[in-house]
């Protein structure tokens, strides 16, 4: 399994595309920074194909006044979560 | 059969075009760093980075170098597997024999594969 890291927001930028476009199925997506926007309702239908693989980080949507507002499917991670998600991981692949 | 391990110690991913950042520089830079320190490098080129495979490019406006001489340079280097994301390509209406350097297309069934095939990923 790798762990996929997304800091841009799928609103203002299609580099989401290039990240689901590298996963495997048993791949995990982790939205951090602008990312983050991913996980509202409105957002996250750009990432339905990765049902119970997608997660946000907390500490970037309390930034952003968005912790109460993620969509049910998203997986909120603080960053305790983000190490343990890189430790399961084989290796990490980010974009930006 | 089992399937080979793959040769590479890096894949290099870049997804930027050349001249409108120095993203693209960074990304060869670090390719040949890792090279020169004996390290088996392929690279990726993957959306908006297909643009920098085009043949003919010069210098910027202001004089400004660009990477397509970077490029011709890879092989000595020992940087030969070029990969390029086969959407990419059509994305920009290029096709391989239109490119620089020879390169192999990746089909988009096959990129999460070579992902997991890698010992490390960097991506520009």
């Amino acid at each position: 399994m790798l762990l996929h890291v997304l800091n841009r927001s799928p609103a203002t930028s299609r580099v989401y595309q290039q990240a689901l476009a590298a996963m495997s199925p048993d791949d995990c997506l982790l939205l951090v920074e602008d990312g983050v926007q991913g996980a509202l309702p409105q957002q996250v239908r750009y990432f339905a194909e990765l049902e119970g693989r997608l997660f946000a980080l907390k500490e970037d949507l309390a930034a952003r006044g968005m912790l109460g507002h993620c969509a049910g499917e998203v997986q909120v991670v603080d960053v305790d979560g983000f190490v343990l998600l890189t430790e399961e991981a084989e290796r990490t692949v980010s974009w930006f | 059969m089992q399937a080979r391990p793959d040769p590479h110690d890096l894949l290099v991913i870049l997804r930027h075009g050349p001249h409108g950042s120095s993203w693209l520089k960074e990304g060869l830079d670090a390719a040949l760093v890792a090279a020169a320190f004996g390290q088996r490098v392929a690279l990726l080129f993957m959306g908006e980075g297909v643009t920098a495979l085009v043949r003919d490019q010069q210098v910027g406006p202001l004089g400004q170098k660009g990477t397509a001489p970077t490029l011709e340079m890879l092989a000595m280097y020992d940087i030969e597997t070029l990969l390029v994301d086969a959407p990419s390509l059509a994305q920009f209406g290029l096709s391989p024999e239109a490119l620089m350097l020879e390169v192999t297309c990746v089909s988009s069934e096959a990129l999460p594969a070579l992902l997991a095939g890698q010992r490390q990923v960097l991506t520009f």
